[in-house]
C-alpha cells in the first residue's frame, strides 16, 4: 500500500500555546486512521493543518502526493471533509448547499446522488435551520463527498450526535472504507476509534505518543484482562476479594468487575464461591486489555509525554 | 466562473428568503423617502433635489452594514470556514459576494427612484449616468463594507463600527445634511469622506448635467473604494477565531484611510470644499460661452447635443468673478469673460469644472484651416446678430409642461381660480413703473421677473402668466429689437437692477420678492430664451 497522506514533524503554535510539536504519521491508501487524544490533546490542530485550515509553522504534509503547504487548492480538489460542527447559512436548502459546494471542484457528484445516499432526500429543500443534528451531519458529510474525494476527513464527527445517529454514522464510515476511501477520524470516543480504525496514533499534548494498527497497539496495554459478572442477587465484596490474584476490585449491587492475570482459575474460584452461596450468575464475560486502557496509560497525568514515535 | 455564478445565486436567494435583511435593505429606504418626502414636502419638485441624499444614505446602510453583517455574522457560525475546505478562491466568493450585494443595492437604488417619481419627481436627467454614478458609489461603500467586515469580529461590532462611519457621514458629511447648511470647519471635515462626493456625482446626475462635471466625485469614490477592497481582501478573515487584533497586515486599514485622507487633501489643494453647485441642465441651451451669462452655460457644446448648432463655439470656462450689478449691459471683459457657468448659480464652482477644458465641437461655417473662429461678441444689445441668436440650443430649454419655467398651450382652458388673477396682472403689468423704465434693456429684465417669480413660489399663476408678459413685451417694443434683447437678457442674467422685485404687488401679483435672487435671475435667463424662440420660430408657440 502506498501512503496517502505523509506527516512530518508537524509544528503549530497559537495563542502561546505549542498545539502541535513535531507531529509525524503516515496514512495508507484505503485505511480508516484514528487520531485519538483527549480533548486539546493536538487532534484538531493537526488535522485542520492536513486539510488546509491552520497554516503551520514548519514541518511537511503531503497529501495524495501533493506537497499541501504549497499547492493546497490541488489538494483541496482531492479531498473531503467534515468538521466537528458544520453551520451553514440558515436558509440555505441541502440541494442548494450540495449545488454550490459541487460548483468549487472540477469534478462532482450529482446532488441527488448525495441526498439519497446520507438519506436526506425528505429534506432536501428544507431550511438548514430546520434540520436536526442527525440530518446536519449527514449533510456535512455529503459535503464532504461532493467532490467524490479519494481521502476523507473526518473531525470528531459523532462528537454532537445521539446514539442511533453515531451508530448510523459509523455504518456510513465503514461504508466509505468498503467503497475504497482512506478515511482520517480523529475522535475522543476510543469505543469508535476500537470499532472503526484500521490503524490509530494517539496525540497527547501535542505529540504523537503511540501509533500502529489497533489491536497491536492493544497488545502493548500493561493492562490485566478484566473478568465482569452480574448475578441475580447482590454480589458481596468479600466473596470477590478471596479470589486469588483479583485486582482493581469493583463491586455494585448486582455486579463485579475485577482484573486478574489467571483468568481461567479465577473464573472456577468465583463460580464455586458464588454457588455455595446460592447466586446465580447471569453474566459472565472477559474482556483483555482494551484501546481505552493503553489510551490512559499513555495520556493519564502521570504518564508523562514522552518523545514522539 | 461556476462557483462565482452559484454563490451569487445563493447570496441573492438567502437575502430575498431573510425577512430582516429585507426590512433594512427596502423598508429602511422607503421610510427615508417618505421623512424626506415630509420634511422637502414644500419643495418645487418632490424629492428632485435629494435623490442624491437619499440614495447615498441607501447605499450606505447596504455597504456599512448589510454587507459587513452578512458577512460576520456567517464567519461567526463557521459559514466562511467550511468555503475555505473547498478549493475556491478568496477572490472568487469576495467578488460573488460583493456583486450580489451590488445587484440588492441597485434594486433598492431603483425602488427609492421609482417612489420618488411615484410622488412626483420627474424621471432624472441622466439615467445612465445615474446608474453610473450609483455603480461608484456602491464601489466604494461596498470597499469600506468589506474593510469593516475586516475589523469587526462580531456582528455587535460591524453594528457599532458602521454607526463610526455612518452617522458622521451623515451629519458632518454632507449626506443627511446639505454642505450649504454646514459650517466651514464641517465642510473641510467632509471633504474627506466619500459621502459627499457620492451625494454630488447622483444628484448631478439626477438634475443636474450629468457625470460629465463629475470628475473629482467619481475619482475620489474609485480612490476609496480601491483602497477598501485592497485592504478588505488583503485583511479577509475566514475564520472567527482569527481575531483582528492578532493579525498581521493590520496596515491595509491603513491603506484604506489613507485613500480617504489623500481624496481629503487633493480637495483642499483643489480648493473643493465647498457645495458643489448642480447647474440644472436646462442651464445649457447657450453654446457659446463667449460672455457672461453665455460663459455661465457649462459645457454645453461639449455634448453631443451641441451638434445641433451649427456654428458651436466655445470658449473654455474658468474661475468664476462677481459680477458688478448695473442697469448698463455687462460688458464683456477678460475677468467677466472668464466667468464659469453660474448664471443659475452663484457659488463656487468646483476647480476640477473650472480647470476642465472643453474641446470645442467643428463648425458648419465654413472653415478650412484651424478651428473656427467664435463668433465676436456683440458689444451690446444693438450688436445682436441672428448669428448669435442661432448659436442658441433652444431644445435644450426645460419642456414648458415641466415645473421649470412652465408655459401653459395657448388651448389650455384657463384654471378659473386663476382667471382674475391673470386680468389683474395683466391691467397693472400696462402701467407698472418698472416695466416703463427708459433703459429698454433693464424694461425687458423688469417685465420677466413677473414670469420669474411666480414660477420661483410655484403659485398657480405661474404656468399662465408667461403669457401676459409675452403680451406686454411684443406690445411694448418692436420684434427685432425685442429679438435682440431678450437674447441680450438671456446671456446677461446677473446683469441689470433687481429692485424690481420688491415692486410685484404693483404688477398685481401676490408675492414679495424672492431671498434667491439666483434662482430668480436663472428662471428670467429661462423665460427670456424661452419667449425669443418664440419670437424668432424656433419655438412653437
Amino acid at each position: 500500500m502506498s501512503a496517502k497522506v505523509i506527516v512530518r514533524d508537524l509544528r503549530k503554535r497559537y495563542d502561546g500555546v505549542e498545539a502541535a510539536r513535531g507531529v509525524s504519521f503516515d496514512i495508507e491508501d484505503g485505511e480508516i486512521f484514528g487520531l485519538i487524544g483527549p480533548n486539546g490533546a493536538g487532534k484538531t490542530t493537526t488535522l485542520e493543518c492536513v486539510i488546509g485550515l491552520r497554516e503551520p509553522d514548519s514541518g511537511s504534509i503531503e497529501v495524495c502526493g501533493i506537497d499541501a503547504r504549497r499547492r493546497p487548492l490541488d489538494v483541496k480538489q482531492r479531498i473531503g471533509a467534515a468538521l466537528q460542527t458544520t453551520s451553514l447559512q440558515d436558509k440555505i436548502t441541502p440541494r442548494e448547499a450540495l449545488a454550490l459546494f459541487a460548483s468549487f471542484y472540477r469534478e462532482h457528484a450529482p446532488a441527488s446522488e448525495l441526498l439519497d445516499r446520507f438519506g436526506l432526500s425528505s429534506k432536501a429543500d428544507a431550511h438548514f435551520d430546520t434540520l436536526s443534528g442527525g440530518q446536519r451531519q449527514r449533510l456535512a458529510l455529503a459535503l464532504a463527498f461532493v467532490n467524490r474525494p479519494e481521502l476523507v476527513f473526518l473531525d470528531e464527527p459523532t462528537s454532537a450526535l445521539d446514539a442511533q445517529s453515531r451508530r448510523d454514522l459509523h455504518g456510513e464510515i465503514l461504508r466509505m472504507k468498503a467503497d475504497g476511501h482512506t478515511v482520517l477520524l480523529t475522535t475522543h470516543y476510543i469505543d469508535e476509534a476500537e470499532a472503526l480504525c484500521d490503524r490509530v496514533a494517539v496525540i497527547h499534548q501535542g505529540t504523537i505518543v503511540a501509533s500502529g494498527a489497533t489491536r497491536e497497539l492493544m497488545g502493548r496495554s500493561s493492562a490485566l484482562p478484566a473478568v465482569f459478572v452480574a448475578a441475580t442477587r447482590p454480589i458481596e465484596r468479600e466473596v470477590v476479594a478471596s479470589i486469588a490474584g483479583a485486582d482493581d476490585l469493583r463491586c455494585e449491587g448486582h455486579t463485579a468487575r475485577f482484573r486478574t492475570a489467571d483468568t481461567n482459575r479465577a473464573i472456577g474460584q468465583l463460580v464455586a464461591a458464588l454457588s455455595a452461596r446460592g447466586i446465580d450468575i447471569t453474566e459472565l464475560h472477559v474482556q483483555k486489555a482494551s484501546l481505552e486502557d493503553i489510551f490512559l496509560e499513555l495520556t493519564s497525568p502521570d504518564a508523562g509525554v514522552p518523545g514522539p514515535q | 466562473m461556476d462557483a462565482f455564478v452559484h454563490q451569487f445565486r445563493v447570496s441573492l436567494n438567502l437575502h430575498f428568503r431573510n425577512r430582516m435583511a429585507l426590512i433594512y435593505s427596502y423598508l429602511f429606504p422607503t421610510i427615508f423617502l417618505i421623512a424626506f418626502w415630509v420634511l422637502y414636502r414644500y419643495d418645487r419638485v418632490p424629492l428632485a433635489r435629494h435623490m442624491g441624499e437619499l440614495l447615498t444614505v441607501t447605499a450606505l446602510g447596504g455597504a456599512c452594514f448589510g454587507l459587513p453583517t452578512t458577512m460576520v455574522s456567517e464567519r461567526e457560525r463557521g459559514v466562511w470556514r467550511r468555503y475555505r475546505l473547498a478549493p475556491v478562491r478568496t477572490g472568487t466568493l469576495l467578488a460573488s459576494t460583493v456583486a450580489a450585494r451590488y445587484v440588492l443595492l441597485v434594486l433598492a437604488g431603483l425602488l427609492q427612484v421609482a417612489l420618488a417619481m411615484g410622488v412626483g419627481m420627474p424621471l432624472p436627467n441622466h439615467p445612465l449616468d445615474l446608474w453610473i454614478a450609483f455603480s461608484f458609489v456602491a464601489f466604494a461603500l461596498l470597499g469600506l463594507g468589506l474593510v469593516i467586515a475586516t475589523l469587526a469580529d462580531n456582528v455587535p461590532a460591524v453594528q457599532a463600527l458602521g454607526q463610526c462611519i455612518f452617522l458622521p457621514m451623515l451629519i458632518i458629511g454632507g449626506v443627511a445634511v446639505q454642505l450649504s447648511s454646514l459650517p466651514e470647519w464641517a465642510q473641510h471635515v467632509s471633504a474627506f469622506f466619500p459621502g459627499r462626493y457620492a451625494v454630488e456625482a447622483m444628484q448631478s446626475s439626477v438634475t443636474g448635467q450629468g457625470l460629465r462635471v463629475m470628475g473629482f466625485s467619481l475619482l475620489a469614490l474609485l480612490l476609496i473604494g480601491l483602497a477598501g477592497f485592497v485592504a478588505g481582501i488583503r485583511n479577509f478573515r475566514w475564520d472567527a477565531e482569527q481575531r483582528f487584533a492578532q493579525r498581521n497586515g493590520k496596515g491595509w486599514v491603513a491603506v484604506a484611510l489613507a485613500a480617504w485622507a489623500a481624496v481629503g487633501l487633493l480637495a483642499e489643494s483643489r480648493g473643493r470644499i465647498g457645495p458643489i453647485d448642480i447647474v440644472p441642465e436646462y442651464a445649457t441651451p447657450l453654446s457659446p460661452p463667449r460672455t457672461t451669462a453665455v460663459a455661465a452655460a457649462p459645457s454645453s457644446s461639449s455634448s453631443s447635443s451641441s451638434s445641433s448648432s451649427t456654428t458651436t463655439t466655445t470658449i473654455p470656462p474658468a474661475a468664476p468673478a462677481t459680477e458688478p450689478k448695473t442697469s448698463a449691459p455687462a460688458t464683456p471683459s477678460p475677468a467677466i469673460k472668464g466667468e464659469r457657468n453660474t448664471s443659475t448659480v452663484p457659488a463656487k464652482p468646483s476647480a476640477e469644472e473650472a480647470a476642465t477644458p472643453k474641446p470645442a465641437p467643428p463648425a458648419a461655417t465654413p472653415s478650412t484651416t484651424g478651428p473656427p473662429a467664435p463668433l465676436p461678441e456683440p458689444a451690446s444689445w444693438r450688436a445682436v446678430t441672428p448669428a448669435h441668436i442661432d448659436e442658441i440650443m433652444f431644445e435644450r430649454l426645460p419642456s414648458d409642461s415641466g415645473v421649470v419655467s412652465p408655459i401653459a398651450r395657448l388651448d389650455e382652458p384657463l384654471d378659473p381660480d386663476v382667471e382674475g388673477d391673470l386680468e389683474e396682472v395683466r391691467s397693472k403689468l400696462a402701467t407698472w413703473g418698472p416695466g416703463q423704465v427708459a433703459d429698454p434693456v433693464q424694461r425687458v429684465r423688469n417685465v420677466l421677473y413677473v414670469a420669474a417669480v411666480p414660477d420661483v413660489f410655484q403659485i398657480p399663476l405661474e404656468r399662465y402668466v408667461a403669457h401676459v408678459v409675452f403680451e406686454r413685451l411684443q406690445g411694448d417694443v418692436p420684434k427685432d429689437d425685442l429679438i435682440k434683447l431678450l437674447y441680450w437678457v438671456a446671456t446677461h442674467p446677473n446683469g441689470g437692477d433687481d429692485s424690481a422685485v420688491d415692486d410685484l404687488r404693483s404688477a398685481g401679483l401676490k408675492v414679495n420678492g424672492p431671498s434667491d435672487m439666483d434662482q430668480t435671475r436663472e428662471r428670467v435667463m429661462l423665460y427670456a430664451l424661452k419667449l425669443l424662440g418664440r419670437l424668432v420660430g424656433k419655438i412653437p408657440q
